[in-house]
């Protein structure tokens, strides 16, 4: 337990892009590489452990111990407000977080005094709306294609993750607000950066310089 | 008959024999830590006014208070720490009370968090509060009594952080910085969001010498060089009060030979309106979260209308068991209850032999001979009066059996069989 230092990766693209600049700032990510659905991969050499896990899921993992470090997206994070530390901009999987809707509520997005929002992040939204803007809101909480949802009259607008904007742009939706830039952080257990500075403080500072030489 | 009936609410737990064994054995060494150091043990009701915790709102969010109502509709709510209650007392019953005051309590605690990892909504908690003493002896007390505890609960891999919140007030001072910027800084600092760092100077007009204290404050390495390193930087006398207030604690700790647990972390920032100065936080392997934090807070007494300055600490006994069980430190518990077992016609002499047993603190179960329970472990016998001392000699020399009986075989004469595990 005391030796071994585990990482939480993202199932799915930020995992590899992770294992990718671990192994640029020199370490051994063999183990995360195999082909296989086992979802703990261990080094017992460099003594890492993996844990592939649900992106939504790897901020409750680091917070409660059972991973050291996470690599996790800014907007799972600001979902699940965890007490984490959050150390470092890893810069991939940039986009933004932002309010959407048909494009003639530009401008008037204030007027609506009951906005119903569809949205996969009801933290988010809520913390937008309630706390930043002081407005009471209806969040409708739902699992994907949130586009749909002010297209047939669900929501007057959705909160979503914004890339290249061309869904919204096919669906006849524009931006009507930023609500925060994106992007992959690596976050560190409150207890883990303590206890195992020794092996924690090196990699933050591999995986900086790294970043730093681009 | 509802859906609940089996069930327990989310957070609480049963207690077991093994687990309970082993909880009463961590509270009573608690205990005995506490009253060592001269802490007089106080219990406080399980229920309270609302209007005591509404007070502290930063430290205690009413969101995660057990709430409901008395008959005349007033909010009640379930204990949410020891120090609270702590306070009131000391502003009211005991106000005429000399200072200093030192109290310790142990008791369960309830907040509506999320459980999980070793954290539960019902807790057991035991702490002491310190107060009337300002100096920085009085909080290396607190530090020195936190670390002791821990050690006597089995916890040795163990590592504390000291931080000073007053350090932090200071900057946000001098940088005349309004709530809502210092709460953006705040958060940056302790989520250690170096990321944030630049906007944020650049966002509030900070120099470049502002930026290498925040990056300090920031800093992991947890050595006491940051101190003079700050020391060096800071013009501002708040802020350098804090930190020669952190220097004289730790010379206090100096002495009590207890820095190799030590670091530095002024970027400690929680509940920063409830502290006003030493904060500090345990920690161990195999648990997500601190094994016990404490600090000075001041204003917790005069929030009831007494002027008196205050610190302590608290140790969650759940997490010292979670922390335990994940580091392989749990003894096994002894197995040690003698079963005696009787004919009719013997069984006041039983009662009689169990009894005197039981003054000389053998734990006795008296059963009457039967079919289910006469199956004898197979070990030898041995033959011997009643006294204690015969019952004491039969298995004087085992570490561990799976189970001694002990049967009645005539008014004065009992036949003792003993099985080694």
């Amino acid at each position: 337990m005391k030796n071994t230092l585990t990482i939480a990766l993202s199932k799915g693209r930020l995992a590899e892009q992770a294992i990718e600049l671990l192994e640029r700032a020199g370490y051994n990510c063999d183990a995360a590489k195999i082909k296989t659905r086992k979802l703990i991969l261990e080094d017992e050499i460099s003594g890492m452990r993996f844990i592939m896990a649900k992106p939504a899921d790897v901020p409750t993992y680091v917070e409660y111990g059972a991973a050291d470090i996470g690599v996790v997206g800014k907007d799972t994070l600001l979902e699940e407000g965890r007490q984490l530390y959050e150390v470092i901009d890893l810069g991939f999987g940039a986009c933004s977080m932002c309010v959407c809707g048909p494009a003639d509520l530009a401008g008037r997005l204030d007027q609506i005094a009951n906005k119903r929002i569809g949205t996969k992040y009801p933290q988010i939204a809520r913390d937008y709306f309630e706390i930043k803007k002081r407005e009471s809101v209806e969040i409708i909480k739902l699992n994907g294609s949130v586009e749909l949802a002010p297209l047939i009259g669900l929501a007057d607008v959705i909160v979503d993750i914004v890339e290249s904007g061309r869904t919204l742009e096919e669906n006849g939706l524009t931006v009507l607000e930023t609500i925060a830039p994106i992007s992959a952080r690596m976050v560190v257990n409150r207890v883990s950066m303590k206890m195992k500075a020794d092996s924690i403080n090196p990699l933050i500072q591999a995986v900086k310089n790294q970043l730093a030489e681009g | 008959m509802g859906q609940w009936q089996f069930h327990t609410p989310e957070g609480v737990m049963d207690y077991l024999p093994e687990e309970c064994s082993l909880k009463r054995r961590l509270e009573n060494k608690l205990r005995s830590v506490f009253n060592g150091r001269g802490y007089d043990e106080i219990e406080t009701p399980g229920i309270e006014f609302y209007d005591v915790y509404a007070g502290s709102e930063e430290f205690t969010p009413q969101e995660t208070l057990f709430k409901f109502f008395d008959h005349k509709g007033r909010i009640l709510c379930l204990r949410y720490d020891g120090t609270v209650p702590a306070a009131r007392i000391a502003a009211t019953i005991c106000r005429d009370v000399k200072p200093p005051l030192r109290f310790s309590y142990l008791g369960n605690m309830y907040r509506f968090n999320e459980a999980g990892g070793g954290r539960q909504r019902e807790f057991t908690q035991g702490g002491l509060e310190l107060m009337g003493l300002d100096t920085p002896e009085a909080d290396a007390e607190m530090i020195a009594a936190a670390i002791e505890s821990a050690r006597e609960l089995g916890i040795e891999d163990l590592q504390v952080s000291v931080g000073q919140v007053s350090f932090f007030k200071g900057l946000i001072e001098k940088w005349s910085l309004d709530d809502a910027a210092a709460c953006q800084l705040q958060q940056m600092i302790d989520t250690r969001e170096t990321v944030a760092l630049d906007e944020l100077v650049r966002q509030f007009g900070l120099s470049d010498t502002d930026q290498k204290i925040l990056e300090l404050m920031m800093n992991n390495d947890g050595s006491t060089t940051v101190i003079d390193s700050l020391l060096a930087i800071v013009d501002y006398e708040p802020c350098s009060d804090a930190l020669n207030n952190l220097k004289s604690v730790l010379s206090v700790l100096e002495d009590y030979e207890l820095m190799s647990y030590i670091s530095i972390d002024l970027g400690m920032l929680q509940s920063i309106n409830y502290y006003t100065g030493i904060i500090f936080k345990g920690f161990t392997y195999g648990l997500g979260f601190p094994l016990f934090s404490g600090g000075r807070y001041n204003g917790a007494v005069a929030a009831f209308g007494r002027d008196l300055s205050a610190t302590g600490f608290s140790i969650g006994i759940n997490f010292v068991m979670t922390a335990l069980r994940r580091q392989g430190l749990i003894e096994q518990r002894k197995q040690d209850i003698v079963r005696l077992l009787y004919p009719d016609n013997l069984r006041k002499a039983a009662y009689t032999a169990a009894d005197r047993w039981r003054r000389d603190g053998f734990r006795i179960v008296c059963e009457k001979i039967s079919s289910e329970n006469n199956i004898f472990p197979k070990n030898e016998g041995i033959v011997s009066d009643t006294s204690a001392e015969s019952l004491e000699s039969a298995f004087a020399g085992i570490e561990n059996f799976e189970s001694v009986i002990v049967i009645m075989e005539k008014q004065d004469k009992i036949r003792i069989y003993c099985k080694e595990c």
